[in-house]
């Protein structure tokens, strides 16, 4: 009876010591020296280029407190940053919600819920959470903006309707054979939770399945003139906000007592998409998120990270890393316009900080 | 040397036939661009107009870009278009008009 109630106290004293961010984010104050760290992720901005490694925060949580924070101005704790794609990863966190709920199951095909797509019947929930729905597509901002299929569904053709766009592409691969990144499929992922829930619903379902119960306040989600999530790329949450959604992945999609995501949702997330092919530097594809596991012959994307490491990445720079060995969750907002940041070089800088307390 | 322009003729014209609906989409991103993120810049994130100036700078100039702070409204022209982005509400963000 005795050692009954010694593990009873044991269980129940660990569940009261797991830090959650009720309201606010717990601070760890011990002393480490996180200069290699800001000297990499900070360094001094030239005046007038927009050139280099240019952070505007960094937000590095062990186990549900925070380990070292700063910011750029005008960046601060307070400022709704653009996540662009790591929008796309989120929207994934949303539909497991929604699966969750048994609203769609990954075989289901995308036409059932979102009908200009019966042009293409054969394309499941799956292949556009893998980017494999085979659409064509092109996926450049910058530098080929005149074939950019992405610019062209952002701001000129296909801004009002961004789905439909995407719904109206030709066929360049059969579904679920070919990765192929495109802010499209990902669209057509958020016009299919409208399909799901229906029209009144879907205004308020971010916030009702995932923002709300994870205590998120600051999300703003622009969508197009159709009143679709534009899901690719206009989420803009601060930086310790996103980390809430980090913090919930390391969990396996437990919230408090509370299995806000399924665990077998997250699971998928950290699947690779076995049709993809590795390419030098980049992480893998999983259930729309990215990952480091390496895909068979090719080397970790970064390999001075695990390989259970994944995250969810947006354009010019943002980030969302999870390691759930460590325990690890780091958000990044950034302004770079160039390549000169390199995620495996943050990744190894902050372990190396953490590597004398077994993190 | 005139076969060789006849054929460079050609080429370019076989080139924009290809790509003229993109050809014809361009001079409007530009302006399209420009005044959504800068509306989102300054409305969303809630930086200061000179910051956003920057922020949404290409290596094509604008001819304007113009807010009006009460309104929430931004007007940008460029390569001979104009769009405008307008703040929809603390949730949605701005959004193109039209």
């Amino acid at each position: 009876m005795k050692a009954l109630f010694v593990i009873l106290a044991l269980v129940t004293g660990c569940a009261w010591a797991e830090d959650w961010p009720q309201p606010d984010w717990p601070i760890d104050d011990a002393n480490r020296d996180w200069q290699a760290v800001d000297a990499y992720a900070f360094p001094a901005r030239p005046t007038r280029e927009r050139t280099g490694i240019r952070t505007d925060a960094l937000l590095i949580i062990r186990d549900g407190r925070i380990l070292h924070e700063r910011y750029t101005a005008p960046t601060t704790a307070a400022t709704a940053h653009l996540t662009w794609s790591v929008s796309k990863s989120v929207l994934a966190t949303v539909l497991g919600v929604a699966q969750g709920q048994g609203r769609f199951q990954l075989q289901d095909p995308v036409s059932r819920f979102y009908p200009p797509m019966r042009a293409h019947p054969d394309v499941r929930m799956a292949d556009l959470l893998h980017w494999a729905s085979g659409l064509d597509w092109q996926e450049d901002y910058e530098y080929a903006p005149l074939k950019s299929s992405v610019v062209a569904m952002l701001y000129s053709r296909g801004r009002a309707d961004m789905a439909a766009y995407t719904a109206a592409r030709g066929t360049a691969a059969s579904p679920g054979q070919r990765f192929l990144y495109s802010s499209g499929d990902s669209n057509l992922l958020a016009a299919a939770l409208r399909g799901m829930l229906g029209a009144e619903q879907y205004p308020e379902y971010p916030w009702h399945a995932l923002f709300t119960p994870l205590g998120i306040t600051s999300a703003v989600w622009e969508r197009d003139q159709a009143g679709i999530y534009v899901g690719s790329s206009y989420l803009y949450l601060t930086a310790r906000d996103l980390a809430r959604i980090g913090l919930l992945m390391q969990r396996d999609g437990r919230w408090h007592g509370r299995q806000l995501l399924p665990e077998a949702w997250v699971a998928f997330n950290r699947t690779p998409f076995a049709q993809a092919s590795a390419m030098a530097g980049e992480a893998n594809p999983g259930g729309h998120w990215w990952l480091n596991q390496p895909l068979a012959g090719a080397p970790r994307p970064w390999p001075s990270a695990p390989a259970d490491t994944y995250a969810a990445l947006g354009h010019w720079g943002q980030a969302l890393y999870v390691l759930p060995t460590q325990k690890l969750v780091i958000v990044r907002y950034a302004d770079d316009r160039d390549g000169s940041y390199q995620h495996d070089e943050l990744l190894r800088r902050v372990l190396a900080v953490l590597a004398g307390e077994g993190a | 040397m005139k076969r060789v322009g006849l054929l460079l003729l050609l080429g370019l014209s076989y080139w924009a036939w290809q790509g003229r609906q993109a050809l014809a989409d361009f001079p409007g991103i530009l302006s399209a661009y420009s005044a959504k993120e800068y509306c989102s810049c300054r409305f969303v994130m809630g930086f200061e107009p000179e910051y956003c100036q920057g922020y949404v700078k290409q290596w094509l100039a604008l001819s304007l870009l113009e807010e009006d702070r009460q309104q929430r409204r931004v007007t940008a022209e460029g390569l001979g278009r104009r769009h405008q982005a307008a703040w929809q509400g603390p949730r949605e963000g701005c959004r193109l008009l039209r």
